[in-house]
């Protein structure tokens, strides 16, 4: 590259110089951002449509799809609880979701009711120990083995109720404003004999087995209840009997219900820790930012610096191609016979010219002529001028070898000018200069 | 717009703050956001303030023609029309094969003034090297991102064949005023012309002395001679499928451009007038009538233009061609290549027709490789490809001979070799009187 700059000084000169006339107006061949956005509206516009047509979609149809989680505050699905929650916001409870102990911990009052639905017991004895301990009113659902044996330690199972109708028969004010329970759900026993002055069971279904049983906390003096059948708390059941009024019995007598159910992040950690701990916070976003650093970096390098040049190339055809070609077709078919007679043919003019012989000098004569000049017996000459067949390879390299064997000779001998006096003008006419730089003429 | 590299570094520097004010997770990407908005605002600050490279108009000053091999001077003057001074570089987009090298240009315009770029093109193709567009990349005051435009600024140069062969000119042209004023010594034949009558010095052939004119000066008076002149070449060019094939990295047409040139430039040295055709199945240049300087001046132009056509030569319309440029006796040179006789047939059938009438040269190339692959005998793989070679040798000496019975020339060498030795030939004929 060799661009140089004019300088300042010599810019005019050069304006009022050589090139002369104003400048014309150069037309621009890349179009504006406006006349880019005007060519491309249609695609801009579908691909708008396009996007907005799937929000919609997702937005119709979203949330309808999932199961969620049994018994969650904020799933509308039939497992959910989702209605029992709204209505107890409607009526002034403040209801906390809670995923966690500690969650439960933070926003418990002392006058809190709690409520646990351990579905995949997360909660380990003393987890489940210090539950009951925090709120004032603590509701179990679904209490497993481990809950019973928490809390209540006295209470066993009592297998699926028999019987079609759950009155409640009790003095628990919620059981009794509900007066029926949906039948058919889970039992829990109590062991006969009023020996336990601080349980309480409610909805009978047989000898010993209840719908609720209420328990009171020996150390803090705070009601515990036991609901065997969690389906009582669902969107799907809670409409049936007296399930609402029970629930919101149940749930509803304080201001704040914490409605805990426990998730992974309950489960104690063991091991080393791991990756995401130890990695500080700023990685993710230097790698954000070296992402789009690569980016930027492509774009950088990717740019054209204007449209690409387009120039017709020429046809390549080497003019050997055709030789090349014919070569490979005699070395795959083995046709020694006739490359060796190509070769002879070549040879045997040029030793009629070698020796004086015209061009369309007879062979006998050339080999009789060649004969004279290298000693050689005529026969010996004409065997390897026409005679021999090449049985292979070796013989045709052996015949082609004794070919330019006795080209060799032949010039030698002629130029040694051990020529007769018989062919002393052709000899002579040798030593002329050939005319400059001609082949193949006469 | 295009983005810089300073840019990219800009925005990998955003590490350095992340690391320092990002401790915990929000933090950082708090950072983040900032430093990204930081860094587009100032790309989008300095592609505001950046010259419009719209605004630039453009104009361009070349030469007509350039000699293949030689290198030439492209010139681009840059005019900034905008407000803003211009820094950025420009691209001056020409083919490839026009020899730009690296086309990028930085320039600095300020505002309302004009500014040159210029390029040294050396081209490597012949024929016409154009440009089509100039593409200006105009950056910012920070050289954060930048403004870039094509502007449409067409341009063309004629790359004219490199004639190499005249380096065998001057002792063509020696050769020929040799035979200029000789006397009888060598050559008497029908077609030398007589000159001029004077005093025999020693050293003349006796038998060239003009007795009556001795007799009447009183003084032994000699005939001298001078070749015919006036005679009439017509240089026909085969631009069919054949033509397009190399021998030695050279297209077989561009050895006949250069061996008509020199034939041309001899020709008209001697005082012979040359007329140009090449032709495949139709006219592709004609070059008629011109004589001395024009001459060479106007075929190198219509050769620079003429490249091998991918169809067969029409040989059948090759006498009515050579009709329409000449009804007299004239030497033709018919510039193609004699390979297999199958090929050749079309040539061999018309040769009768041109033979009748003129004095026919036929030259084509002589590949070297395929006569050095005659004689490597090797391997097994070597002998074949001799005995192919010899193959294809025959095959030209065969139809060399066919052309020869024809009544016409042959002349044929390697591409180095073809133009002096039809140079060669021409003088050989001229000497023996046969145009």
């Amino acid at each position: 590259m060799s661009a140089t700059l004019g300088s300042p000084t010599d810019a005019p000169a050069r304006l009022t110089g050589a090139v002369g006339g104003a400048a014309g107006s150069t037309t621009v061949a890349t179009p504006t951002l406006r006349a880019l956005l005007g060519r491309s509206s249609f695609w801009l516009i579908a691909a708008a449509c396009i996007l907005a047509t799937a929000i919609v979609a997702v937005v119709v149809s979203g949330g309808s799809q999932a199961v969620g989680r049994a018994l969650a505050g904020d799933n509308a699905a039939p497992a959910g609880s989702m209605a029992l929650v709204e209505v107890l916001r409607q009526q002034g409870v403040t209801v906390t979701l809670a995923s966690s102990l500690a969650e439960v911990r933070g926003s418990v009052g002392t006058n809190s009711t709690v409520l646990l639905y351990d579905e995949n017991s997360y909660l380990d004895q003393s987890q489940l120990r210090e539950l009951g301990d925090l709120g004032a009113r603590t509701v179990v659902a679904a209490p497993d083995f481990l809950a019973l044996q928490a809390l209540a330690p006295a209470v066993g199972f009592g297998g699926v109720s028999a019987s079609d109708t759950l009155a409640a028969d009790c003095f628990v004010p919620a059981a009794n404003r509900a007066g029926e329970l949906s039948p058919g759900g889970d039992t829990l026993s109590i062991p006969p004999g009023g020996g336990h002055p601080l349980l309480t069971g409610c909805f009978a279904s047989g000898t010993n087995t209840f719908s609720l049983v209420q328990v009171q906390n020996d150390r803090t003096g705070g009601i515990i209840s036991l609901v065997p059948d969690a389906r009582l708390f669902s969107n799907e059941h809670i409409t049936d009997y007296g399930n609402a009024a029970f629930a919101l019995g149940l749930l509803g007598p304080s201001d704040s219900l914490v409605w805990y159910l426990p998730t992974l992040a309950d489960l104690p950690r063991t091991g080393p820790p791991s990756l995401a701990d130890l990695t500080p916070g700023w990685v993710t976003p230097v790698l954000v930012l070296l992402i789009l650093a690569a980016a930027a970096a492509a774009f950088w390098r990717g740019a054209r610096f204007g449209p690409l040049v387009a120039e017709n190339l020429p046809v390549t055809v080497k003019a050997s191609e055709t030789m090349e070609g014919r070569a490979r077709l005699y070395a795959r078919s083995n046709a020694r016979l006739r490359a060796l007679d190509a070769l002879r043919v070549g040879a045997v003019q040029r030793l009629a010219l070698a020796v004086g012989l015209g061009r369309l000098a007879h062979l006998e004569e050339v080999v009789g002529s060649v004969a004279h000049f290298t000693g050689r017996t005529p026969d010996d000459v004409r065997r390897v001028l026409v005679g021999a067949i090449p049985k292979s390879d070796a013989q045709l390299m052996a015949f082609s070898d004794a070919l330019q064997a006795l080209e060799h000779a032949t010039g030698q001998a002629v130029r040694a000018g051990a020529a007769p006096a018989a062919r002393a003008s052709a000899s002579d006419s040798q030593e002329l200069p050939p005319p400059p730089a001609e082949r193949m003429d006469s | 717009m295009t983005l810089s590299g300073r840019f990219v570094l800009l925005l990998a520097l955003g590490v350095v703050p992340i690391v320092l004010f990002g401790p915990d997770p929000a933090a950082a990407t708090g950072v983040l956001v900032l430093w990204l908005l930081l860094v587009f605002v100032l790309g989008g600050l300095d592609l505001a303030l950046a010259a419009s490279p719209r605004a630039v108009t453009v104009e361009r000053i070349l030469p007509a023609r350039v000699r293949l091999g030689e290198s030439v001077t492209s010139e681009l003057y840059l005019t900034n029309t905008g407000r803003r001074r211009l820094v950025g570089v420009v691209r001056d987009a020409w083919q490839p094969s026009a020899g730009a090298g690296r086309n990028r240009s930085r320039v600095v315009v300020p505002s309302g003034e004009r500014r040159l770029v210029s390029l040294t093109l050396t081209p490597f193709r012949r024929g016409e090297r154009r440009v089509e567009q100039v593409t200006v990349r105009s950056r910012g005051p920070l050289g954060l991102w930048n403004r870039q435009a094509t502007l449409n600024a067409p341009g063309r140069i004629r790359v004219l064949p490199p004639f190499h062969a005249r380096k065998h000119l001057p002792a063509r042209i020696t050769r020929l005023k040799e035979l200029d004023g000789r006397t009888s010594v060598m050559v008497r034949g029908q077609g030398t012309e007589f000159d001029s009558l004077r005093e025999y010095v020693r050293g003349d052939d006796v038998r060239s002395i003009d007795w009556r004119a001795t007799a009447r000066r009183n003084d032994v008076m000699v005939r001298t001679w001078r070749p015919e002149r006036d005679r009439r070449v017509v240089i026909l060019l085969d631009t069919g499928r054949t033509s397009a094939a190399r021998v030695d990295n050279e297209p077989r047409l561009d050895t006949a451009f250069e061996a008509s040139l020199l034939l041309a430039a001899l020709t008209s040295v001697a005082g012979d007038r040359v007329d140009f055709l090449a032709f495949d199945r139709r006219v592709r240049g004609r070059v008629q009538g011109a004589s001395g300087a024009a001459l060479l001046s106007q075929l190198v132009d219509s050769m620079a233009l003429i490249d091998p056509e991918l169809i067969e030569m029409d040989w059948a319309a090759v006498p009515g061609q050579v009709r329409s440029i000449t009804s007299q006796h004239a030497l033709v040179v018919v510039l193609t290549s004699v390979d297999a006789a199958g090929a050749s047939t079309g040539l061999l059938s018309v040769l009768p027709q041109l033979t009748k009438r003129h004095t026919v040269i036929v030259a084509s190339v002589l590949d070297p490789a395929t006569v050095l692959a005659a004689a490597t005998r090797g391997g097994r793989d070597e002998i074949y490809r001799a005995a192919a070679a010899e193959r294809a040798l025959l095959d030209v000496a065969r139809v060399s001979a066919a052309i020869r019975r024809l009544g016409a020339d042959v002349v044929t060498a390697s591409p180095a070799q073809l133009p002096p030795a039809l140079a060669d030939r021409y003088i050989a004929l001229k000497a023996a009187g046969r145009l």
